[in-house]
């Protein structure tokens, strides 16, 4: 390429010179002409810059150059834009990458414009300039959104100091808070400020007011954390939204937005876990072989993240162990002694863990029972402990029970990484199952208020009669009676019962958080470092010491709030704008707590491998904590005098009404043929045929791509062995040399033979 | 007040830390309260007691058996902390290395430490051994003159380690130290290697083996070799005497002097 440049070059360079001896001629003829009597140096000097004037000139001049210079130089040019790019990747000194670069942009620069021809090359000349600006503008433009990007100072800066895994949950955190903000704008934006701004103000209607007898209350601290009074009769809670079809001078249509919003997070967490797990399986990239072990590990292990000399030293020691385990692992597997009694402990170990989750689950569920007792007794006779049993009993296990599964795993004698695997899927059985009694126990009490609130509906209408029956003796259209609104009498409503029940779970899981990370970090830290000099042991290197931070046990906590959050989103729209606020705060806390109190790990895992398993996890949770919702929207009818969907036999008739009176007839038909099961179920069969199909072709792509391994290492070793068998044949015929040699010595030509054996030799 | 259902949730760390702790669990039980239960009943020390046992069921002159009968005791009667066979061994190979002339010892205690010293000792090498304590002195020098060894070999010194040192070199007439073994209060550590130090006894190659320095510990001594720079050190990591599941470690110290 560079050869073909400086043809070209030097071509160039040629026809300028004939070209201006030309023009000196012919200046020359003009000038004596017309100066005779001119000095000499002016017309020297006249003579250079009508020189250079020329020349700029007749480069610039597209016509003077033929078709095949014309191509030529196209092509000169675009090389050297290639080097441009390829320059990076080059395996050449900085120096000669920074000349190089020079030229080639200079050269570009001067040649790029001459390719436009004739009256185009302005056009040409302007397309280029705007190209180039783009590509500046997108430039800089990069860098501001990096340098957007909240955080990244700080999560650099514990990656330096932690390795790439624990910083690998402070990404996660982050990007659960962008997911948790986009929530946040719909559920804010489309559904609680619509209603404070355009729908009845509060005290218009029954279900906007405090009823009369918790009016003393309402504005009590204690009720107000417990998310009654006040809050609860806001918009933060279902139960405050009117169920009028449109409201306002825009027409909004509440009910059918509420239903949407509630419809599009799931939609969107949906749509967002699965592409973040697309781009992560693109990158898995080539991934652990069984084979080359302990090669993988030589070049692989280190993190080059690390920026601190004690984290430096502490993975220096973790891959010396690593390497340690690897070989015993070896040793091991080739001895293959007793797997009964590993067996038998595996199954123990299984089998005590089960005992752990049944018993977890019967607290709850007994926790659970007990409060709805006390709920009938009235929950102002209980304690606070009695009333918040269920929350602090739901989060105290979920903190205790992993650390008892952490220590019967020690029985299993599994690889720490499979050990991890069982370790995070017990945990995760564990919260599963905590969630779902809760949920059951909670569907108890939707169905005992639903009969509560029959009865309830039955005592209004003979609350209704008796004042008519009071004021009018006549059977006449009476005038409406007005009564406050704080007087109606009210239904239970079950929706917001709910919601309620769910942000006291997030709000009390958010201070066991906090108070655990005070007290089992900050607190321990502080008496360990400071009650060190005056205890008879070392505090630091033994018992107590300084806590580790737990990479899987906190992405658990932080997949399963949000599930609850998903699940609790509908009836309570406060829920994602708490969980924004919380994610804040959390981010800032475990930040500080981490640089504070925490010291690295002893053994350091890479997280790359882990990143998909928590998407897979998260969206396993998405999937399970969706269907209670989706549950009780579908079967159960909403109440009566409560929320946007308030008189109507399901939730989701909603849509029919808006079908039926926002959009055209037509549309409506369009619709119920669309939804007609015959056209449903055939598009059903066939997404799950593409489905079956996209699976078998992947599989089949991965099997190629096994076998290419395969092949690959075969190659690999034949290569090996022959030059193993090279090798050891040149020595061969070299120690055949030596022995000549020695034997004949004394004679003259004793060195040339050995030489001769030895080039030979060399040959093979 | 606080409801069983709260209560019954704190069981599984109650498991945790019971099951996580066992081995110091166990150590407490043998260590201090089987301890106090022989005490009441015996009316014997506890290193009577084990001299008695010793003195049964050991041959004399024999050290291995001696300090087999120790192992014994340890392992399955009573605890002593004495350095074990497992850390005993470390030591034995250290010493075999080394080949030491003159050896001082800080903390005799039983003397079982000091047997396994004098037996892996060359010919011709004095062992020095401080015990501050009387009686467990005069057991310790039962033991020894038990072993065979005799004055020439061993010399137990019944002083505090830190009136000792100092006038080492005036009492003794000690020019160098080749080899020291730390095993007395976990306390004393740094401030007796400071003594030794200063007293000029250590000479380039000299090592010094500290035991317990991860369990109980002695954290001031390690900062200390860390930050001296004086030292090429390392830490033999390996398990509590006579328990499996405690972690512990010796410190292997040389002396490099001043650069």
């Amino acid at each position: 390429m560079n050869d073909e440049v400086s043809i070209f070059q030097e071509e160039r360079e040629k026809e300028r010179r004939r070209r201006r001896r030309d023009g000196e001629r012919d200046k020359k003829r003009r000038e004596n002409g017309r100066r005779k009597a001119s000095k000499d140096e002016t017309s020297e000097v006249d003579n250079e810059d009508n020189e250079e004037e020329d020349d700029k000139e007749k480069e610039l001049r597209p016509e003077d150059l033929s078709p095949e210079e014309l191509e030529k130089l196209k092509e000169a040019v675009d090389e050297r834009k290639k080097l441009i790019q390829s320059l990076r990747g080059k395996p050449w000194p900085m120096k000669k990458k920074l000349v190089a670069l020079r030229e080639s942009q200079e050269f570009v620069e001067k040649y790029e414009g001459a390719l436009g021809k004739g009256k185009g090359r302005k056009l040409y000349a302007y397309k280029v300039m705007m190209t180039k600006k783009w590509m500046k503008f997108q430039r800089d433009l990069e860098n501001f959104k990096t340098a957007c990007i909240p955080w990244e100072m700080k999560i650099k800066e514990i990656e330096s100091h932690f390795g790439s895994s624990v910083a690998s949950y402070f990404i996660f955190l982050r990007w659960m808070y962008g997911i948790n903000m986009i929530l946040f704008g719909l559920t804010f934006g489309l559904v609680m400020v619509p209603e404070a701004l355009m729908g009845r103000p509060y005290g218009s209607i029954p279900r906007k007011t405090v009823p009369r007898a918790e009016e003393a209350s309402a504005m009590d601290f204690a009720v107000l954390w417990d998310c009654g009074g006040y809050a609860q009769y806001s918009v933060l809670f279902y139960g405050y939204y009117n169920n009028q079809r449109a409201i306002g001078w825009l027409k909004f249509r509440m009910p059918l937005s509420y239903f949407l919003v509630g419809v599009g997070t799931v939609a969107y967490s949906y749509m967002v876990v699965i592409r973040t797990m697309a781009r992560n399986a693109n990158e898995s990239g080539v991934g652990d072989d069984n084979s080359f072990n302990f090669s993988w590990k030589t070049f692989t292990s280190w993190d080059y993240l690390i920026g601190n000399p004690e984290t430096a030293d502490n993975k220096f020691a973790s891959i010396t162990t690593s390497f340690k385990e690897a070989i015993l692992e070896e040793q091991e597997s080739r001895k293959d002694d007793n797997i009964h009694l590993t067996r038998f402990l595996r199954v123990l170990a299984n089998f005590l863990v089960l005992c752990c989750l049944a018993g977890s689950g019967y607290l709850i569920y007994f926790v659970v029972r007990r409060s709805q007792k006390f709920a009938l007794d009235g929950l102002e006779n209980h304690t606070w402990w009695e009333r918040n049993e269920v929350n602090m009993v739901m989060s105290l296990l979920g903190m205790f029970c992993p650390m008892l599964f952490d220590v019967i795993s020690t029985l299993e004698n599994y690889h720490p990484r499979v050990a991890l695997q069982w370790q995070l899927g017990r945990i995760f059985a564990l919260f599963l199952g905590n969630l779902y009694t809760f949920i059951i126990a909670l569907m108890d009490e939707i169905n005992l208020k639903r009969e509560e609130e029959m009865i309830v509906k039955f005592n209004i209408t003979m609350w209704e009669t008796s004042l008519y029956n009071g004021t009018e003796p006549e059977n006449s259209t009476a005038p409406p009676i007005s009564i406050h609104p704080a007087d109606v009498p009210r239904g239970p409503c079950w929706e917001t019962m709910v919601g309620q029940e769910f942000v006291r779970l997030i709000i009390s899981d958010t201070m066991t958080t906090y108070i655990t990370l005070l007290i089992g970090d900050f607190i321990r830290a502080v008496l360990v470092r400071f009650l060190n000099y005056c205890w008879c042991w070392d505090l630091e290197a033994g018992f107590p010491s300084y806590s580790e931070f737990d990479v899987s046990g906190n992405v658990l906590g932080l997949i399963f709030n949000q599930g609850m959050i998903w699940m609790g989103a509908f009836y309570a729209p406060c829920l994602p704008a708490l969980n924004v606020l919380r994610l804040h705060v959390s981010m800032y806390l475990q930040c500080w707590s981490v640089m504070c109190c925490n010291v690295p790990q002893e053994r350091v895992f890479k997280a790359s491998g882990s990143n998909n398993f928590y998407m897979a996890m998260l969206l396993v949770i998405l999937f399970l904590s969706t269907l209670p919702a989706i549950y009780t929207i579908v079967t159960i009818p909403p109440s009566f005098d409560c929320g946007p969907f308030s008189g109507k036999k399901r939730m989701f008739d909603v849509i029919h009404e808006t079908l039926e009176s926002d959009f055209p007839a037509w549309f409506g038909k369009v619709f119920s043929y669309a939804s007609n099961p015959g056209l449903v179920l055939p598009f059903i069969l066939l997404m799950v045929l593409a489905i079956y199909y996209l699976q078998s072709t992947s599989k089949s792509y991965k099997e190629a791509n096994v076998e290419l391994k395969k092949k690959l290492q075969a190659q690999n070793e034949e290569n090996k062995k022959k030059n193993k068998r090279a090798a050891l044949q040149a020595q061969m015929v070299l120690e055949e040399a030596r022995k000549v040699a020695s034997q004949t010595a004394g004679q003259p030509n004793n060195s040339t033979v050995l030489q001769e054996y030895e080039s030979e030799a060399f040959y093979f | 007040m606080v409801s069983p259902a709260i209560a019954l949730a704190f069981l599984p760390l109650l498991l945790t830390l019971i099951i996580r702790y066992r081995y110091y669990f166990v150590l407490f039980y043998r260590a201090v309260l089987v301890r106090i239960w022989r005490d009441c009943v015996t009316g014997l020390s506890r290193e009577e007691r084990a001299y008695q046992y010793v003195l049964v069921h050991a041959t004399p002159g024999d050290p291995d058996s001696i300090l087999e009968a120790f192992d014994v005791w340890c392992s399955k009667v009573e605890y002593i902390s004495n350095i074990g066979p497992k850390k005993g061994k470390i030591l034995d190979r250290l010493l075999m290395e080394q080949s030491p002339l003159t050896v001082l010892e800080l903390g005799a205690h039983c003397g079982y430490s000091t047997v396994r010293i004098a037996r892996a000792l060359p010919l011709g090498a004095r062992l020095y051994s401080v015990e501050m304590d009387q009686r467990n002195a005069a057991i310790a020098e039962k033991i020894i003159r038990l072993a065979g060894f005799d004055d020439d070999t061993v010399e137990l010194i019944v002083n505090p380690s830190d009136e000792v040192i100092p006038r080492l070199r005036a009492d003794y007439g000690l020019e160098r130290l080749d080899f020291v073994f730390m095993d007395h209060w976990k306390k004393s550590y740094c401030p007796d290697l400071q003594l030794l130090e200063g007293s000029g006894l250590l000479g380039k190659g000299s090592m010094i083996v500290a035991d317990n320095v991860l369990f109980p510990g002695a954290p001031k001594f390690l900062r200390h070799i860390r930050k001296s720079g004086l030292y090429e050190w390392k830490v033999h990591r390996a398990t509590l005497e006579y328990s499996k599941g405690i972690r512990d470690g010796m410190a292997e110290l040389v002396y490099q002097g001043i650069k």
